[in-house]
């Protein structure tokens, strides 16, 4: 367990590539209505080869940024082959499983299930409709791709985390690293050592809540 | 013996109320964990649950080294002595 104070305030900005700044722009600022925040234009950057690139920003609430690069001149296909699956930054071959492709993804929060329905609102009537809302465990997402492929959801909470989420969350990870220090993981193998840690210390976890701590 | 652990948080709490049904099914809790165990065979329905898919596939926190997870799909969950 780690004990080191916890000074980080949320995402200063995920940046990523794009071919299409238009598109993006369009997508992001005209459709979802996030206002562009910051941009650099730099020419001469780097090493010899290094484009003269746009890196532009949009504000996504909390003061928290999305942001691209525009590079004048690159091709698309620094990123694989045209056509292939994924997005602009990484394309995959068709051997390649779709959970695969699909795992990496952004999202972005929202407060109530109002505010997600806004976001749905505005994505139907744009030219990247929403293509799957789904209540998970605890949350409502909605999902669409932008211009660059990359996936795009919005979340909400049903409800708020417990504390005891937060106990079984660390129990599962202290679980999962024994499990894959051993050779052979399995999601059985993670079930049966979560297990004992349960029997371990959820009891005590108990003991110290109704304490007050 | 079979036991398998369930996070009592209010989307799994349908999983132990139906484990509960069957008179030969106990239902405990050791901290913030139902601990739902038989002597032989445990099988939870999943539409007398109610639960989502989402909820529904991600319920179990923990089986015992002596038990195992035999069925787990849409219609049910079935944990077994192993």
């Amino acid at each position: 367990m780690t004990e080191l104070d916890h000074r980080v305030r949320g995402v200063d900005h995920v940046a990523f590539p794009t071919f299409d700044p238009a598109a993006t722009v369009r997508f992001y600022r005209d459709v979802l209505g996030f206002p562009v925040v910051h941009s650099i234009c730099a020419a001469g950057w780097g090493p010899e080869d290094h484009p003269d690139f746009i890196h532009f920003f949009f504000d996504i609430g909390n003061e928290d940024r999305i942001a691209f690069f525009y590079y004048f001149g690159a091709s698309e296909d620094i990123g694989g082959a045209k056509g292939a699956r994924g997005d602009v930054y990484a394309r995959f071959g068709a051997d390649v499983p779709e959970f695969f492709v699909r795992s990496r993804h952004l999202a972005i929060h929202v407060e109530n299930e109002e505010d997600l329905l806004e976001y749905r609102r505005r994505l139907d009537a744009s030219d990247w409709p929403v293509e799957m809302q789904v209540q998970h465990e605890t949350i409502e997402s909605i999902y669409t791709h932008d211009p660059n492929g990359y996936m795009f959801e919005i979340t909400r909470a049903m409800r708020p985390v417990t504390p005891q989420e937060d106990l079984d969350a660390n129990l599962t990870i202290d679980a999962l690293l024994d499990v894959v220090g051993e050779p052979e993981p399995t999601f059985g193998k993670l079930l049966a050592r979560k297990a004992e840690l349960i029997v371990e210390r959820a009891a005590d976890w108990e003991l110290a809540q109704g304490s007050g701590r | 013996m079979s036991t398998l652990y369930v996070l009592d948080v209010p989307e799994n709490t349908p999983v132990a109320k139906v484990a509960a049904e069957d008179p030969a099914v106990t239902v405990g809790r050791i901290g913030p964990y139902f601990e739902i165990s038989a002597a032989g065979t445990i099988v939870i329905d999943r539409r007398a649950t109610g639960c989502r898919h989402a909820v529904w596939y991600s319920a179990v926190g923990g089986v015992a080294r002596d038990s195992r997870i035999t069925q787990h799909d849409k219609d049910a969950l079935r944990v077994e002595p192993a």
